[in-house]
């Protein structure tokens, strides 16, 4: 696993797990409805979104036995000291939990579960973070 | 069993989303910025088996193997919160470099950054949770059948 999954691998991949969660369940595969229901109910009342979550931390942990760690945190650790850098974390963890709360999902929720249904929701949200994210990395990276 | 299948799921898409690379900032920027096609085709060919699979189930009118209930969803019309929401996520996205099911995975992978954006992520979902309580559900109020009989209408 030291080498990024080809893409037409992991693609096809992501977009089964889309499918089997809703052949097994009936249920959108959708990470911050899986976040929502650990700030809902707490860890200790999970229901399947929440396992779901928790199953996602789990995969973190096997690719960290067997795949390549982190060295630092991207072009944030390259360009601040630590307390900025988990400051800006955090800051923007709130402007996607907050955001993704709004628009009814995240790249999971809107961007893949949506999409694929069909939802036309779904498709103005996907064209507007999509661009809006690639637009401000334009911005960061004329600043930097 | 329902959680232990929700599990399972989760776990493949955490492997995945690690395998992938999206648990690398600098593998999503990379994408972002147009310097590396990999994000894109990843999204692009997840976005177009997710469809064929859920057309599949939708036209072999398939039950779901743990409940025997029939496979159906609803599609949500678009409104400004869709628009307003996603601004806002788009510019998290783009500064952290990471995404809610990615932040999870980072977690378990044991990347300790994750531990700020995990906190805001929660902070912000809290924040929206509080904002909002008491007022009815706009999912619900503005949910409308699936496409297919949708489009048995004019």
């Amino acid at each position: 696993m030291d080498q990024q999954l080809a893409w037409y691998l992991a693609g096809p991949a992501l977009g089964l797990c889309v499918v089997a969660l809703r052949w097994l369940l009936n249920e959108r595969l959708a990470a911050t409805g899986a976040w929502s229901e650990l700030v809902e109910r707490g860890p200790a009342r999970l229901g399947t979104r929440g396992w779901l979550l928790i199953g996602v931390i789990a995969g973190g942990v096997v690719f960290g036995l067997f795949g390549s760690s982190l060295d630092g945190y991207g072009y944030l650790t390259e360009h601040f000291g630590a307390p900025v850098v988990v400051a800006v974390l955090v800051a923007a963890g709130v402007l996607i939990g907050f955001g993704a709360k709004t628009a009814g999902g995240c790249t999971s929720g809107n961007g893949l579960s949506g999409n694929a249904i069909l939802s036309p929701a779904s498709f103005v949200a996907t064209a507007t973070f999509f661009g809006t994210a690639i637009l401000v990395s334009f911005v960061i990276e004329a600043l930097l | 069993m329902k959680r232990l299948a929700a599990f399972v799921v989760g776990a493949v898409f955490g492997l995945v989303l690690s395998w992938s690379g999206m648990t690398n900032p600098q593998v999503l920027r990379d994408g972002l910025l147009f310097r590396d096609p990999y994000l894109m085709l990843f999204f692009a060919s997840a976005l177009v088996t997710a469809f064929v699979g859920l057309r599949l189930l939708k036209v072999l009118q398939a039950r779901t193997l743990l409940t025997g209930e029939p496979v159906a969803w609803t599609t949500v019309r678009p409104e400004r919160r869709h628009v307003a929401g996603s601004v806002l996520f788009g510019t998290g996205w783009a500064v952290a470099a990471v995404c809610p099911g990615p932040i999870a995975a980072q977690l378990g992978q044991g990347v300790p950054w994750a531990l700020a954006t995990a906190a805001g992520l929660v902070l912000g979902i809290y924040l929206y949770r509080r904002s909002t309580a008491g007022a009815p559900s706009a999912t619900v109020k503005n949910a409308r059948p699936s496409p297919v009989s949708a489009s048995a209408s004019p």
